[in-house]
This record gives structure tokens, C-alpha cells and sequence, in this order.
């Protein structure tokens, strides 16, 4: 079943690439073949490996209960806004709290969970930072 | 004998205590970097760069510092592949299909060992082919217009059928996948953005490093949060065991020709710019599973399934330089960096370039010769030591994991958005894995569909619309004749094997009633 | 179409050392910071990192200079993160060249103006050539044009920039000052990088190359490639000065691929007068002269108002002429 879905999930995106290929301007000049043929070809293939999908079916994959999926809900959310306060907290407070939610939901006991989380925030910022010079996102702190 | 008495000058100019020690760092910082998920090649070489200004080295030493980053990048990158299942850079992918599935069965140092003695063969072979051919293999080079590059990548993917999954439906989706999100930003050839949805962000288009780090290893540690607690949960699962850490002579030996073979394909590959290392690793692993799989044993542990892609790959990286040195065309990412190292340097890359730098290029030369045997030599004693990751609770490791990808790439690219996306390609990792969509094929076609389509558009451009030109010369209809094979020869000959698979297992099922 | 070069003129260098010498330091930078809008090892990161490196060599900058990497849309991410986000910042300089004014002057950049940045000072430029493979039959330039002018589909030109960018500008120029009326039907193909247009031009897959002096020196001193012009006012010094102008063959093109910095619109005039003053400095150091000397940079001195005059003017002639040929309405 879950294949079947998959197909029509497919065909959809298909037509969809489709349709935005369709509606990409027109160049002040254009080549031989043009911006939109390719991406046809693409669709084409996609949609035809959807539709075996539809046909031929793989027996269904055990997907996860609904509490499972929220845990990998909640990690995308903290992913997140991980990247989005990168920027404003600064390196080490956001990967701190990351690393540390992480791995209290991989099954770390909290308070452990911290330590890593620090522990690891720090040990980052100090290969990457201080030892290969990359710049990392500067917070009101100044690390 | 002139070539030994250049390259024995070359020894002589790297062979100093300084150079010596600049090369060794660059061994340990390249295959550190190589090793850790969202730093490959390039971004190791562009890095360290800085570093070599600032130590205020020459030319010769900052290029041997900066080649001994490439190669040690190039042997890292298989580290993460086997010990985590998550490629340390493009290269790597392949390394990952029968890596891990090594370390599941206990051979982890076992499969670290023979990649590193297999990276040796591959980058070693592919130095002596430096010295003794570059001036011949630029011809080669030449060979390739716009019609030919297409026929080639239509080859890899042709012939990427069966390589990862048993579905070749699936691994057709992923490859359409990979290709369609590889179309997104500006057009080169018309100038207008495609599928950017006007965002600016997209413009450039989809950085493979991204995909590459989301789809293996966010997507990883969404699998390990689904498992957790459960009775998959592998925090509980056994201790799994590191095994011997030297292969065994007979292990060796099985995998000589394969190792030979493949470190001359991926030379080939490396020499045309614009195929690359990726290219090289994938064609050897293909071509190896086509050739010696008689059991379909590749992609459950198979050290040969190991050795292929790590001899190509590096043997690659070999190919690489010639084109980059000899015409001054990089023929990949990283060789572009140093290609733009030497120019800072004050040495013009170019047909010249041996006969008016011979001390830059021998020097060079034998500092690979010299960075290849150390890594050699620092890689094996250190399987023991890398092992040990396997140790770190996946608790621990696995956030560790997810945020060095975080920071490797907002370290290069410095833009939140650049993470939004790696996210979403990792809870797209989750679902097609769960689906059992092979990830590989979308890899491939991210880092080389502009390529593809580009070289296709070029062609038919050049020949005033004319598709005909795709076909055109003798060396596409050799390439499309082995695409043509490689695609459906699997079909036929597939249907044999599994039948004759089939009745084997039936007799040794029949044997131990 | 002309994007004039002042070449090194004593003078200018002098008067632009005074204020350096002469200024009360009103302003130094607490930690000086370069953005690079690119990914590391382009010509921006180049460009940042050097000019730098040899400042604080100088010490005109009091300690080292941050090279931040910003990547994404051509330069665009860049611009828009120092006009939104950083308008005030003093201690922050930009990487930039002809590609960022091409850009701006086609709208690439959505919603930014060059207006809204101050720029400081160029650091060098590299001259445009058009060339052709050593054993072509074209021997010129105007027999170049005269074989596109009467089958626009017989050549096909590679360069190393997208379509609309500044490697097919220049073409589109020398075309336009040939007399060829529709400029759209130049066959031009794009490559990643002069390089391996180049290659293709030796593969004889192409017929002509556009692309800077620097990334062909290496061919031109093997003899593989014949360069038919180079786009400069007038001769280069030097080992290159047998490649004749364009001009002198009666086609009025110039076109300059230049490099140098801008910083943040709300940037106080004391900290824009020190950047000025240090790229002034910077430029007339003999370190820096060897720098452009080994990256194949030709002079282009410009700081201050001077600069800020100039990409106003190369922005408004690409503009012009992107108009003309329709890369925006």
C-alpha cells in the first residue's frame, strides 16, 4: 500500500515539475534545445517509475506509531529552529541546547544530556573554530 | 631516463625537514576533514589555504601541504562511510554500499584496512600515471567535446541499474529525483532561473554537499530517534564486534585485480575534467559488480565491493591534477581550488607549465609520492583508533554527528537557509529509505545532472540544433554502445543469476534437511 | 560602450595618499571583517583574503582580517544581508568585481540597488580577450565579425560565464561596435570557467574563445591559442604588449573585469574615509603590486568617490546595453 501511495505521490510531483517547467520565461535569447526540454525528460522518467509503483507494488515498510513520529516531528522543529537562532544566539548556545535535546531523546538521562551538550558545542567550536579558522555564526557574545 | 633524473630532482625538493612536516600535517588535518560529514576535498584544500598564507610558505611547500590535504581528504572520507554509513564526502558514497555492511558483520577493521591499502593501490598508480603520461593523456582529454561528456554520464546512469537496490524502478525515481532537483537555479545557457521559486537562495542552485549530508546523515539520526526503545533500538543491540584489524592475505589477493582494474578506469575518469573522482568511484563499483559478482554478494559486505570504489575514487583524484596541470583545467571542485592556489602563486598552470616549473611540478609529484606512503603508514595503525567510534553510544554519537554536519556547512556557505534545506533532505533521506529508494542515485544525479543536461544543450547548440551530433563520432557510439550493454545486459542476465541463485539456495536448503 | 581605465596615474596615487597620511585616525576597526560572497577558493574569497593578508601585513588594520564566506545568488545573498542586516556596520568590507555591478545593473539582485552600498576602492583589473586556436584560419578580429555578420550560426564562441554574464557581454560589445545589428544571433556557449572553454576550443568543439587576459596566459605563452584582441584602451606592458587593442582594428570595445570592495550604506564617513584610505595605501604598497602581478591584475587605482563614480558608470552601461539586447526590459 505504502508504494501505491508512493506512486501517486510521484505522478503528482511529476506533473508538477512539469508545470513549473512549463512556466519558466523565455530567455532574451535562447539555445537550441532550451531550458524546459531536459526538465521534461526528467518528469517523464519520474512519472514512469510512479507508475510501475501504482502496478507493482514492494510489500509495505513498517512505519513508525504515531508517538514515533511526533519524536522525529519534534527533532525537525528543533532542527529548526536550531538554523534559524544560529544566527542570533550565537555558535555555542544554540548548539548546546541542540545537541543536548538530541541526545536526551536518543536516551541520555537530563542532566547527562547537558554535559554532553555543552561537551560537545565546545569541542566543535574548538576544532572548527579555533584549529581550522572556519568562521562560525557569531552571537551576541561573541561566540 | 630523463623523467627519473626530474623526478629524483623532485625528491630532492621534497624531501626537507620542513616539507616533510607540512605534508604529515596535511595528511592528519586532510583525512580528519575527510572524515567528518559536510567537509570534503574542496572545502578541506579552500580552508587550509589561509594557513598556508599565513605560515608565508613558497610555492612548493604550500602545495605540498595543500595536495596532502586532497589526498588525505580522499583517504578520510571512507572513515565515516563504513564506521557510520554516512559518506565523508562525495567520493565516499559508494564506499558506504558495502563499507557498512562490512562493519555490521563485524569487520570493520577489517574493511578500514583494506580501503586505506586499496586508496594506496589506487592513488599510486595514478602518481606513476601522472609522471609517465600527462603529456599524452591531455590528448585524451581533448578527445571529449560537449557530445561525447553526454554519452558518458547517459553511460553512468544507464548502467546505475541494480547497483543499490534490487527495484530498478526505484533507483530509476531516485535518479529523475536527484537530476530534477540538480535543474534548480539560474540556467547557465539562457540566463533565466528555473524552479527557484524566486527565492534568491536558490539561485546558485542545490549545493550537493547539502543533499549529501542531509540524505545520509540527518536522515540516519531520524532513524535512530524512530528506533529508540524499540526492539531496532541499537543501543541495546550487541556490542558489535571490530574484528581483525589487518585483512587477511586472502582477502588481499581476491581483491588485487579488482583494486588494479578499477585504479585505471578511475584514472580515466579523473583525467577528463568534468567527470571527477564521483564518477571515477561509481563506474569502478558498477563495473566491478558487472564483472566479478557472480553471487550477488556486492552490497552486503563484499571487501571487493570496498576496494573498487576506494581505488577508483583516489585514483581519480590522481587524474585529476593532470588535466589541471598540464591545461590548466580543474576537473573538479578541489583541483579548482588548487588550481587557484597556483595562481596566487604565481605559476600559470598550462602546457608550459612542466617544462617552465619543472622544480613546482616534480616537487609536487614527489610530495604525492611521499604523502601517499604516509598515509598509508598513518592509516593502518590508526584503524585500531578510528574503530573505536563504533564504541561512542549512538546516544552520544549521533548528535555529535547531526551537528558537525550543521556546522560544516554553515561554516562554508554561512547562510541559515542553506541548513533548511540540509533538513529537508534529510527527513526526505528518511522517507525514501523507509520506502527502500536507494539514496546513492539521488546523490548522482545532484552532482552531475547541470552537467549532463549543460554538455547535451551545448552540443546540439553548437550544431545549430541538430540532435544527431549527440550520436556523431566515433568515441559517443562507443559510449552509448556500452551504456546500451551495461543497461540491458542486467535485465537478461539478471533473470539467470537469480534463477541460478534461486536453485542453489534450494539445494543447500535440500542439503542441510 | 567604453568602461575607461585611469592606468596607475602618479598623480591620483599621490593625492590619494595625502588624506591617508594627513587623517587623524577618527576611526579603526575593532575586528575587521571581509565577506566573501562566494564559497571558499572563487575569485571573491581570493580577493578577501589577500588584499587582508597584505593589509595587515601593512599594518593598516590593526589586527586580522575575518574572512566570512556568504555564498549564494551570484553575490546576492551578501548584498542583501549588508543592506538588511548589517547597514551600520563600520568594520565590515565586501568583495566585489564586474560581475556584482552586472548583476545589479540586470536586476539579479532583487530589490537592491548599487545605491545602497558604499564602495570603497578596485584593488586591480583584468582585460577581456577574444582568441582564437593557433591553427584557425581567422587572423583578426574584423574577420572574425565579418564571418558571424554574414552566418551568425557558423561560429560558436565559448566563455566561462552564464548567458548575460560578463564573458558574453563582452562579445556582445565587440559585436556591437563591428556592426552587427542582431547581437542575439552571436552563438554564444556557456562553460564553468574559462578553462574549460578553452579546452573545447582546442578540441575544436568551438570556433572562438571570450575570457579574461589571466586565465589565458598559460595557452598564449604555448602558442595554442591565438589572441585576436584584447580589450583594453590601449596596448598592455610588457610581455603582452604585441596582442593588439581592439581599437586599433577599428572596433571600439573595452571591457575590464575589475576588482575591489564595497561596505555597508549607514558605514560613518570616518570608518568610509579609513577604508578608502587603506585600499589607497594597500594598492600603492609594492607588495601588492607583485600580488597583481603573479594573478595577472591589470592597474585600475580607483578609490573613494572616484570608484563609486566609476561602477555607477560601468552599472549604467550595462544596463544600457543589456536593455538593448533584451536581457531586461
Amino acid at each position: 500500500m505504502s508504494d501505491r501511495i508512493f506512486g501517486g505521490i510521484g505522478l503528482m510531483l511529476a506533473l508538477l515539475y512539469v508545470w513549473r517547467a512549463a512556466i519558466i520565461p523565455d530567455s532574451f535569447m535562447s539555445d537550441a534545445v532550451g531550458p524546459r526540454a531536459f526538465p521534461y525528460g526528467i518528469a517523464a522518467v519520474l512519472a514512469l517509475s510512479s507508475v510501475f509503483f501504482l502496478l507493482k507494488p514492494d510489500p509495505a515498510p513498517e512505519w513508525p506509531r504515531a508517538g514515533r513520529l511526533a519524536e522525529i516531528g519534534f527533532a525537525v522543529l528543533v532542527m529548526i529552529a536550531y538554523a534559524q537562532l544560529l544566527p542570533e544566539v550565537g555558535f555555542l548556545i544554540a548548539t548546546a541546547f541542540a545537541s543536548a535535546y538530541l541526545t536526551w531523546r536518543l536516551g541520555s538521562p537530563p542532566l547527562q544530556s547537558v554535559l554532553i551538550g555543552a561537551g560537545t558545542s565546545i569541542g566543535i567550536y574548538v576544532i572548527f573554530r579555533l584549529i581550522l579558522g572556519l568562521s562560525l555564526a557569531k552571537g551576541p557574545f561573541g561566540f | 631516463m630523463d623523467l627519473l633524473a626530474s623526478l629524483g630532482d623532485g625528491f630532492a625538493v621534497a624531501l626537507t625537514f620542513q616539507n616533510i612536516g607540512l605534508a604529515l600535517m596535511g595528511c592528519f588535518l586532510g583525512t580528519i576533514m575527510g572524515a567528518l560529514p559536510g567537509l570534503g576535498p574542496s572545502n578541506g584544500v579552500a580552508i587550509l589555504i589561509p594557513l598556508a598564507f599565513t605560515l608565508g610558505l613558497g610555492a612548493t611547500p604550500s602545495l605540498i601541504l595543500l595536495t596532502s590535504v586532497y589526498y588525505g581528504a580522499m583517504y578520510g572520507g571512507r572513515i565515516s562511510s563504513i564506521l557510520l554509513n554516512i559518506p565523508g564526502d562525495e567520493p565516499a558514497m559508494m564506499t558506504c554500499l558495502d563499507g557498512y555492511p562490512m562493519a555490521r558483520n563485524g569487520r570493520a577493521g577489517e574493511a578500514l584496512a583494506l580501503s586505506g591499502v586499496a586508496s594506496f593501490v589506487g592513488a599510486f598508480f595514478a602518481t606513476w600515471g601522472l609522471v609517465l603520461l600527462a603529456p599524452q593523456l591531455v590528448k585524451v582529454a581533448l578527445l571529449f567535446g560537449p557530445a561525447e561528456y553526454f554519452a558518458l554520464f547517459a553511460l553512468a546512469f544507464m548502467t546505475l541499474g541494480g547497483v543499490s537496490s534490487t527495484n530498478q524502478a526505484k533507483s530509476a525515481f531516485a535518479a529523475a529525483l536527484g537530476l530534477g532537483l540538480a535543474m534548480v537555479g539560474v540556467d547557465t545557457q539562457t540566463g533565466v532561473p528555473r524552479f527557484t521559486f524566486g527565492e534568491v537562495h536558490l539561485y546558485d542552485g542545490i549545493d550537493f554537499l547539502v543533499a549529501i549530508v542531509g540524505l545520509f546523515a540527518l536522515s540516519e539520526v531520524f532513524i535512530f530517534l524512530e528506533h529508540r526503545g524499540t526492539d531496532k533500538d541499537a543501543s541495546t543491540a550487541p556490542k558489535l564486534a571490530i574484528g581483525r584489524i589487518v585483512p587477511s592475505w586472502g582477502v588481499l589477493k581476491s581483491c588485487t585485480p579488482t583494486m588494479l582494474r578499477t585504479t585505471v578506469l578511475g584514472f580515466i575518469a579523473g583525467v577528463l575534467p568534468g567527470a571527477g573522482a564521483s564518477l571515477g568511484s561509481f563506474i569502478s563499483y558498477s563495473m566491478e559488480k558487472k564483472l566479478v559478482d557472480r553471487n550477488g554478494t556486492f552490497g552486503t559486505g563484499d571487501p571487493r565491493g570496498v576496494a573498487a570504489p576506494e581505488a577508483g575514487n583516489n585514483a581519480a583524484a590522481g587524474g585529476a591534477l593532470v588535466p589541471m596541470l598540464a591545461l590548466g583545467v580543474p576537473g573538479s571542485g578541489t583541483t579548482a581550488v588548487l588550481l587557484a592556489v597556483l595562481l596566487s602563486l604565481n605559476i600559470t598552470p598550462g602546457p608550459l607549465l612542466f617544462t617552465q616549473n619543472p622544480d613546482v611540478v616534480w616537487g609536487l609529484i614527489a610530495a604525492l609520492f611521499i604523502g601517499n606512503v604516509m598515509l598509508l603508514a598513518m592509516n593502518i595503525p590508526m584503524v585500531g583508533l578510528f574503530v573505536r567510534v563504533l564504541m561512542v553510544p549512538p546516544r552520544i554519537l549521533m548528535p555529535v554527528v547531526a551537528m558537525v554536519s550543521f556546522v560544516g556547512i554553515y561554516g562554508i556557505s554561512g547562510s541559515s537557509f542553506d541548513l533548511m534545506v540540509m533538513i529537508g533532505f534529510g527527513v526526505m533521506g528518511w522517507v525514501l529509505r523507509k520506502l527502500d529508494v536507494p539514496l546513492v542515485p539521488v546523490i548522482l544525479g545532484t552532482l552531475l545532472g547541470n552537467a549532463m543536461e549543460v554538455n547535451m544543450r551545448r552540443a546540439v547548440t553548437i550544431a545549430d540544433g541538430d540532435y544527431s551530433v549527440l550520436f556523431g563520432s566515433w568515441l559517443t557510439l562507443v559510449l552509448w554502445a556500452i551504456a546500451i550493454v551495461g543497461f540491458v545486459l542486467p535485465i537478461f542476465v539478471g533473470g539467470v543469476v537469480k534463477a541460478r541463485m534461486r536453485g542453489a539456495a534450494q539445494r543447500e536448503a535440500a542439503q542441510t534437511d | 560602450m567604453t568602461i575607461t581605465i585611469r592606468r596607475g596615474l602618479v598623480a591620483a596615487a599621490l593625492l590619494g595618499c595625502a588624506p591617508g597620511a594627513l587623517m587623524a585616525q577618527d576611526f579603526t576597526p575593532e575586528s575587521p571583517e571581509c565577506i566573501a560572497p562566494a564559497n571558499p577558493g572563487g575569485g571573491w574569497d581570493f580577493t578577501c583574503r589577500q588584499a587582508g593578508k597584505t593589509l595587515q601585513d601593512l599594518d593598516l588594520i590593526p589586527s586580522t582580517m575575518q574572512v566570512v564566506n556568504l555564498a549564494g545568488g551570484g553575490g546576492g545573498v551578501a548584498f542583501a544581508e549588508v543592506v538588511n542586516k548589517r547597514a551600520d556596520d563600520n568594520d565590515l568590507v565586501v568583495a566585489a568585481s564586474s560581475a556584482t555591478a552586472t548583476r545589479l545593473a540586470q536586476n539579479a539582485y532583487p530589490g537592491n540597488t548599487m545605491d545602497q552600498v558604499r564602495w570603497l576602492g578596485s584593488v586591480g583589473a583584468d582585460y577581456g580577450v577574444i582568441a582564437v586556436s593557433a591553427d584557425s584560419e581567422v587572423q583578426d578580429l574584423p574577420q572574425l565579425m565579418e564571418m558571424i555578420k554574414s552566418d551568425p550560426t557558423s561560429v560558436s564562441i565559448g566563455g566561462g560565464s552564464a548567458v548575460g554574464g560578463w564573458d558574453h557581454l563582452k562579445v556582445l560589445i565587440a559585436a556591437q561596435e563591428a556592426g552587427i545589428e542582431e547581437v542575439r544571433g552571436v552563438k554564444y556557449i556557456a562553460f564553468d570557467g574559462g578553462g574549460e572553454a578553452v579546452t573545447q576550443l582546442l578540441a575544436g568543439s568551438l570556433q572562438a574563445f571570450t575570457g579574461d587576459l589571466s586565465e589565458s596566459t598559460g595557452f598564449i605563452e604555448s602558442g595554442d591559442i591565438r589572441v585576436l584582441a584584447v580589450l583594453a584602451p590601449e596596448r598592455l606592458e610588457g610581455e603582452y604588449s604585441d596582442i593588439p587593442t581592439a581599437k586599433e582594428q577599428g572596433i571600439d570595445a573595452v571591457g575590464a573585469n575589475w576588482r575591489g570592495f564595497y561596505g555597508p550604506g549607514e558605514m560613518s564617513d570616518a570608518a568610509y574615509d579609513y577604508w578608502v584610505s587603506a585600499l589607497d595605501q594597500l594598492y600603492a604598497s609594492d607588495e601588492w603590486k607583485a600580488i597583481m602581478e603573479s594573478n595577472g591584475l591589470a592597474p585600475l587605482d580607483l578609490q573613494g568617490e572616484e570608484f563609486q563614480a566609476f561602477v555607477q558608470e560601468s552599472v549604467s552601461e550595462i544596463t544600457e546595453l543589456s536593455k538593448e539586447i533584451g536581457i531586461i526590459q
